[in-house]
């Protein structure tokens, strides 16, 4: 039987907190892949560090261009020493910039909206919905709304 | 033991100040110990801290008979995994708590689904900690497989 899987580095993106806490129930995609996380706080970085590399970015949004700026030069040296094939992220800011960094060195870019996002796509997945090979909602409702979007269901 | 969490990010004076105040009252029998971020309120009534590793911050969690919270999905769903009964008060855009309103909505979907209980502003916490005691959280079934299966599928296809 021919294995098909061949070993992919993957990036996975998120900021700390609720939306970290949905990237890491789908880590049976990246069992057998080599993986490596961004995310904004030290705070989780511990618990993450257990399981693979950690580049830190700092706490950012869009309110604070100052703080986005240090994340978008910290994104990028992770993402140019790392070159993941892939970049798979839940948001926020930080996971946005990462999508942005890896799509640009030819990574496929998936993106699964914090389930926070009830009534319409975080603006984080509004500008990834442009250059996601896989865009995925947790609400059905998302999915008619929006093309390109598709709902599997909710991680939590 | 009832666990006070306000998230990772930041303060939540408007809750902490809040409990402080029912505790003081004597309304509340349980111990309290608070995770209450970044804040510019010290509560007197309970014992908190700033900030918990993840790691601490679930072992609190683990112990405790009810938890308190923001309405920030990391609670929402770290209580829901080990079923404990969740009072969340969400955060206002008002009142420069929170980047938009989101919390509100996350919160209002999850109260529908019986799965927490919610203080929509602090008037309505006393009443709502008493309705806690007796709150059995319903269980969620989430579609974890079928989100992984669709995105193995698709780095399958990129493997190839």
């Amino acid at each position: 039987m021919v294995d098909h899987k061949k070993n992919i580095k993957i990036c996975l993106a998120s900021s700390a907190g609720g939306h970290l806490t949905q990237l890491l129930k789908l880590d049976e995609c990246w069992s057998g892949h080599q993986i490596f996380f961004i995310t904004t706080s030290n705070i989780v970085s511990d618990k993450l560090s257990n399981i693979a590399k950690v580049y830190v970015t700092g706490e950012c949004n869009r309110n604070h261009p100052v703080l986005l700026l240090k994340a978008l030069i910290r994104c990028t040296k992770a993402v140019w020493k790392e070159k993941p094939d892939v970049v798979i992220s839940t948001g926020a800011a930080t996971g946005c910039i990462a999508c942005f960094l890896g799509k640009c060195l030819g990574a496929k870019v998936i993106w699964l909206d914090s389930i926070t996002n009830v009534d319409h796509l975080s603006m984080s997945g509004r500008l990834t919905r442009h250059i996601a090979n896989l865009f995925l909602v947790q609400w059905p409702k998302l999915a008619q709304k929006y093309k390109n979007v598709e709902y599997m269901g909710a991680v939590i | 033991m009832i666990f006070l969490t306000v998230g990772s990010q930041f303060g939540f004076e408007r809750l902490v100040k809040s409990i402080d105040e029912i505790v003081a009252d004597g309304e509340i029998e349980d111990d309290i110990y608070g995770q209450i971020g970044l804040s510019s309120y010290t509560p007197s009534n309970f014992k908190a801290t700033s900030t918990l590793d993840k790691n601490l911050f679930d072992q609190y969690l683990s112990k405790a008979s009810h938890v308190i919270g923001h309405a920030g999905m990391g609670t929402i769903i770290t209580a829901l995994d080990l079923n404990k009964p969740l009072l969340v008060m969400p955060r206002l855009h008002a009142y420069r708590e929170v980047v938009n309103d989101h919390q509100v909505f996350i919160a209002r979907e999850f109260e529908q689904m019986g799965h927490i209980l919610v203080a929509y502003n602090e008037n309505e916490l006393a009443v709502k900690i008493n309705e806690l005691k007796y709150f059995s959280p319903k269980p969620r079934s989430s579609k974890t497989k079928a989100v992984t299966d669709r995105i193995i599928k698709f780095l399958n296809i990129i493997d190839a």
